[in-house]
């Protein structure tokens, strides 16, 4: 047994030596093709946590008159206020965040730019009242309901937000994929015709071999293998870019974009069996289905 | 050992075109015979060599070799029917980045035979050709008649139950010819059955064995202790 996974493993590297300029062809379209692949599942991993994270979180933020816009809510207009949306039905949840906590966030999100925070006053910032609703689809509900309410400055749907966020993603995850498809198809022809052209050169070979009762795996395996292993190594190195890329980008916008928790490392390793899997199954398939015709009994 | 019954092999060569390379061909080879099939090019001899190998499978007839009916062979067995005949080639087919010593030691190696008995029979081979002295040379290095008798090793070092030769002297002078005819004559005493398709006159005349003639794909004669051609 082990005598025969020599012979099968030294051709296979004989192969990958002897095709040097196209083993390297191969390596780099499946690192591209992976990497695209990598990327656009790393991103549905940051959509997923972004959505988790937000979407468990306000909705709505009401915020109210401080005799700039408007004339400054009373105590009382207050209390009506956040009664009447307690009452409400697809109200889950009212929060108060007075001009201090606003004041407080604020400082915390910009804290490394101290110019930004010294043009602010700690009573420009609105205090709100932050709402999650049962369905946040029913915020026309509250900004139907509310707006007219007397001390009422604005309300906003921070959904709103997350919507924009989540289409702009969709897109970018789409065109990802899209070309990381089409990347892969051809990675795949790449890997079939570099295996052809191995499986040609080596045709005296496998003929001796075919007379001499060789069993069909045997005269197959090693090319099979040659692709296998040049996906394989494609995968590594498309793994080993993500690693080395999208924790670093993940922390630059993490400390741009507060509020919202991003991917890393853990989320990076993750997506490495996958990015394994594919490299070395497409190479596999496309080898395969190359020496189909190819090397018939 | 082998047996053909009723054996028809046509090529197409286009639409309403084809060639009739074997018509209704009947013949039996028993286990230790030593067999010429003789012939002009074109007589079919090598069809007939293709489907013993079963590289090619007739259109009509059956075909047994070493015991297995060819036509209802599984695909996945072929490479079993194959271990059990050795096959020489007119143009020897030796890989030239191996050695001697190698390229007999390929044939074990592809069919997964273990090291312990690679390194016992490759020698022993090696030697029945007369070329131990040889093994570390490369197939470029040899003369034709050297190269042939690697080839013949290669073929041989399977024990096979059958030894198939195209052709083997019809690269070689006369004098190197008779080196070889000598060493599958050994071979047939080992008990092997040899089958060998050739026009080498005289060879056949020499050797006084079984001939079969093919002309336009039919058997014209199949005589014991046989020569060439008919009063040659």
């Amino acid at each position: 047994m082990t005598a025969r996974w020599t012979y099968v493993i030294r051709e296979a590297f004989v192969g990958l030596r002897r095709n040097l300029m196209m083993t390297v062809a191969v390596i780099l379209s499946v690192t591209v093709s992976l990497t695209l692949l990598g990327a656009s599942l790393l991103l549905s991993e940051q959509v997923d946590l972004a959505t988790d994270d937000w979407t468990g979180r306000v909705e709505v933020s009401i915020y109210l008159c401080d005799d700039r816009v408007c004339p400054a809510i009373t105590p009382e207009q207050q209390e009506q206020l956040r009664e009447d949306l307690e009452d409400q039905e697809v109200v889950a949840e009212v929060f108060y965040e007075s001009k201090q906590d606003a004041y407080e966030r604020f400082t915390a999100m910009f804290a490394d730019q101290e110019s930004l925070i010294d043009a602010i006053d700690a009573d420009i910032l609105p205090a709100s009242f932050r709402v999650r609703l049962e369905n946040p689809n029913l915020f026309n509900v509250i900004a139907d309901q509310f707006s007219t309410y007397p001390g009422v400055e604005e309300i906003v749907a921070q959904r709103e937000v997350l919507n924009q966020f989540l289409r702009f993603t969709n897109v970018v995850r789409t065109a990802a994929l899209v070309v990381a498809a089409i990347q892969l198809v051809a990675a795949g022809v790449l890997i079939a015709n570099t295996i052809r052209v191995a499986a040609f050169a080596r045709r005296e070979q496998t003929g001796i071999m075919r007379l001499v009762g060789a069993s069909n795996w045997y005269i197959r395996l090693p090319f099979v293998l040659e692709g296998v292993f040049a996906g394989l190594i494609g995968a590594l190195v498309s793994w080993g870019l993500l690693w080395g890329t999208v924790p670093r980008v993940a922390t630059s916008l993490a400390r741009d974009i507060e509020l919202m928790p991003f991917i890393g490392e853990a989320q990076v390793i993750a997506v490495g069996p996958w990015l394994l899997l594919a490299g070395t199954g497409i190479a596999a398939v496309s080898s395969i289905l190359a020496l189909r015709r190819f090397l018939d009994i | 050992m082998i047996k053909l019954q009723n054996v028809t092999k046509t090529y197409k060569r286009g639409a309403d075109d084809q060639v009739i390379a074997l018509d209704d061909v009947t013949v039996e080879v028993t286990k230790g015979e030593f067999v010429f099939v003789v012939g002009p090019s074109g007589s079919g001899k090598s069809t007939f060599m293709k489907l013993l190998t079963r590289e090619q499978l007739p259109d009509g007839g059956e075909i047994w070799v070493a015991g297995k009916n060819l036509a209802t062979l599984r695909s996945w067995k072929v490479p079993v029917l194959r271990r059990e005949i050795g096959y020489v080639f007119q143009d020897f087919k030796l890989l030239e980045n191996k050695t001697v010593y190698e390229n007999v030691a390929f044939a074990l190696e592809v069919i997964g035979r273990p090291r312990r008995e690679i390194e016992k029979r490759v020698p022993e081979v090696l030697e029945l050709v007369g070329l131990t002295e040889k093994s570390r040379a490369h197939p470029h290095e040899l003369s034709g008649g050297q190269q042939q008798r690697v080839s013949v090793a290669r073929a041989f070092v399977n024990n096979p139950r059958i030894l198939l030769c195209d052709e083997p002297t019809g690269n070689l002078d006369p004098s190197t010819s008779v080196g070889v005819m000598k060493l599958l004559d050994r071979i047939n005493r080992t008990g092997a059955t040899v089958v060998m398709a050739t026009h080498d006159q005289h060879i056949v005349d020499s050797m006084r064995r079984r001939v079969i003639e093919l002309e336009n794909g039919h058997v014209v004669r199949d005589q014991s202790r046989g020569v060439y051609g008919y009063g040659g």
